[in-house]
């Protein structure tokens, strides 16, 4: 086993739609992975064995933390779903008409929110009797959600990107067009709560801002990655997901490529590139104090069955993080 | 190591052996005084990995890759299934002992026959000759208490005089998909456990109600030697050993999606555990809505997409503007659930909290 990073034990079968670690600091080889193989799984990175596993009737495309023994799933089946992970008790919450893609929870209120492809979202209380407690339209299919205190950015198909105060869902923020001129393919919120990165299918980043001010406007930026020039073709894969670092406030990029790639936003450099999986990288996410990452590694449809039919095995690596994940002049948070 | 010593490492112009590739490197270089560039290839090694780049100790620093190339070669020069080295072994496949649905009977059956071929144009000896060592089986497996005393053994006389037949023999009928009922009698099968004798008129017709006193519970599980048929450890439909008489009309043709019929996920070796089968018993729930639509639409038209296009030569791996490869992969048959299908939960809530309870 190497030391750099090891592959978990029993991986899904099927491809991997979403890996989250808890967020809890107690808790910090807690992992999820939520797959198309309609499971749930929870993880021990450090004992590097599976705890236990939440089946569902359809492939699960979303889930989502809320402190160490709770947990949100949801998927083709439409359903959000409490997963209770030391009892392993599952509580439907209730559904959308179409399938969940994204889920979050709200450190600050304590609501789950999902993102689907029915255009709407909506917010969840498992602690109330009527779980239920908003559902809001927006103009698009919900891709990706993310959340930084309470400004929730929501991606959705159309290059459309909404972001919202959760304490007034009536209407959002600010309502922008992406600025990459291709599908969005990933978000993140920045930690420090100023912006978030999106990535599109058109290998490309772009870190924006939330403060609408011209000034601030002005930083933001786009550039490529993931891709690569043969014999004077440029190749061209999506970045499939972001992730930013809890700590130093970098960010990891994955894309379809197989890569994964660290870097610093601030100063608009590459900080590492690791070497390549065997595969597309459809989600990373790293643990509450930064010293991991998981990695998973599985076919994500881009090229429809007939890729399917010879892509690698699902897996899941563990990489351990250090100085490759801090920016170069590096103060203190 | 000692092996890599030996066998490798193993400088060719003195007797010396070195640990690990850069150690002989150096050595000859320094030793020999040979350039750097034409340094003899390593000994006895597999092409492609015959080179000094990769520092491997004893069985440290072997780059992942291989290491994974190399478990591959032997599952397949061991003929095993992918995976079964690669991957931990897979738990037992769960095999739920309560009785099956109707539905799920019927997709299990619908399973075995397209196992056992469609043909009714199968000669007699030919779908049994494999199943030979079968035929053998049942009586003996069901020869459990709940038989009559008048169990004949697997060697009794040659003519059975029109009575009931014994009670062995109805487990195996299903084997020979219910179309070879009318064949004539033919040729007893190799391994037929029975001298020849004319099948009684009306023994097997079917539709033929199981005899009286034959009391095999749906559920039963099969005796292990019944198994071959099918793959072995698969998710065994126990069902189709039923004697066929039980379904006396073939199930509706359109009624279960084919996935219910492929039960491994391809490649996945491990993957005969629940998961498929959940996703066959929702799509026996999700069956009448029929085969899943061409694809997703688009909610909004107006908002509809192009990607511009690219100044220099570019192949984009994902081309679509409008939709997702999720939304895409979601209307695939093995994944897709129809939106009305809206189950109650509480089922699988229930089920999750009695098991969760077991353990109490």
């Amino acid at each position: 086993m190497s030391t750099e990073q090891y592959e978990l034990n029993s991986p899904p079968f099927d491809s991997i739609s979403a890996v989250r670690f808890s967020p809890s600091q107690n808790h910090p080889n807690s992992l999820l992975i939520a797959s198309w193989d309609a499971t749930v799984r929870h993880y021990d990175t450090s004992a590097n064995e599976q705890k236990s596993k939440f089946e569902h009737r359809a492939a699960v495309l979303a889930c989502c933390y809320a402190d160490h023994a709770h947990a949100y799933s949801g998927g083709l089946d439409t359903y959000v779903r409490e997963l209770d992970l030391d009892s392993e008790k599952v509580t439907s919450l209730g559904n959308h008409s179409d399938a969940v893609s994204a889920l979050c929870h709200s450190k600050e209120t304590g609501a789950v929110i999902s993102g689907s492809w029915d255009c709407s979202i909506r917010f969840w209380d498992p602690r109330s009797a009527a779980s239920q407690q908003a559902s809001h339209k927006v103009p698009e299919r919900v891709y990706h959600m993310d959340i930084s205190h309470n400004n929730l950015v929501v991606a959705m198909a159309s290059r459309i990107v909404h972001i919202y105060d959760i304490r007034n869902m009536d209407s959002p923020l600010q309502q922008r067009e992406s600025s990459l001129r291709y599908m969005t393919r990933s978000l993140a919120c920045m930690i420090d709560g100023q912006g978030y990165a999106t990535g599109s299918t058109e290998g490309r980043i772009a870190v924006e801002y939330f403060d609408p001010s011209p000034e601030a406007q002005e930083k933001k930026y786009a550039f490529k990655c993931h891709r690569q020039t043969i014999e004077d073709v440029d190749h061209v894969w999506p970045v499939n997901c972001l992730a930013f670092h809890p700590i130093y406030n970098t960010f990891a990029s994955a894309g379809s490529d197989g890569t994964v790639s660290i870097w610093d936003h601030k100063v608009k450099k590459r900080l590492r590139q690791y070497s390549k999986y065997n595969g597309a990288i459809p989600s990373v996410c790293f643990n509450s104090d930064g010293s991991q990452l998981a990695i998973g590694v599985s076919y994500n449809w881009d090229e429809g069955e007939e890729g399917a039919k010879t892509a690698e095995r699902p897996a899941v690596w563990i990489r351990r993080t250090g100085e490759d994940t801090k920016p170069k002049k590096w103060s203190g948070p | 190591m000692q092996h890599q010593k030996a066998k490798h490492f193993k400088c060719g112009m003195c007797p010396r052996r070195l640990n690990t590739a850069g150690g002989l490197a150096v050595h000859i270089q320094q030793v020999h005084k040979l350039e750097p560039e034409n340094l003899p290839r390593i000994e006895n090694a597999l092409p492609g990995r015959d080179g000094y780049e990769v520092e491997i100790f004893g069985m440290e620093g072997i780059p992942a890759p291989d290491v994974a190339d190399y478990k591959r070669r032997k599952e397949i020069e061991l003929g095993l299934a992918a995976g079964s080295i690669s991957q931990p072994p897979a738990k037992r496949p769960k095999i739920e002992n309560r009785a099956l649905t109707e539905e799920e009977l019927k997709a299990q059956l619908e399973a075995h026959k397209a196992l056992m071929g469609s043909g009714t144009d199968m000669g007699a000896s030919a779908p049994t000759a494999d199943a030979g060592a079968v035929y053998g089986a049942p009586p003996q497996a069901y020869a459990a208490p709940p038989m009559p005393a008048a169990l004949a053994p697997p060697g009794m006389p040659p003519f059975f005089p029109g009575g009931p037949p014994p009670p062995g023999f109805p487990g195996a009928p299903p084997f020979p998909p219910p179309g070879m009922m009318g064949l004539p009698p033919g040729p007893p099968p190799p391994g037929f456990g029975m001298p020849p004798f004319p099948p009684p008129p009306g023994m097997f017709p079917p539709g033929m109600p199981p005899p009286p006193g034959f009391p095999l519970p749906p559920g039963m599980p099969p005796p292990p030697g019944v198994r071959p048929p099918f793959p072995p450890g698969g998710p065994l439909p126990p069902p189709a050993f039923v004697p066929a008489g039980s379904y006396a009309s073939p199930p509706p043709p359109s009624a279960t999606p084919s996935l219910s019929a492929t039960p491994v996920h391809p490649g996945a070796p491990g993957s005969l555990e629940a998961p498929t089968f959940v996703r066959s018993s929702s799509n026996t729930a999700a069956a009448p809505s029929g085969p899943p639509p061409n694809g997703p639409t688009l909610p909004n038209p107006a908002l509809a997409q192009t990607n511009p296009p690219f100044k220099k030569q570019t192949i984009l791996k994902y081309s679509d503007a409008n939709f997702s490869p999720e939304e895409k992969r979601a209307y695939h048959s093995k994944y897709y659930v129809s939106k009305e299908d809206a189950t109650p939960q509480e089922e699988m809530k229930g089920k999750k909290r009695a098991r969760a309870e077991d353990f109490l």
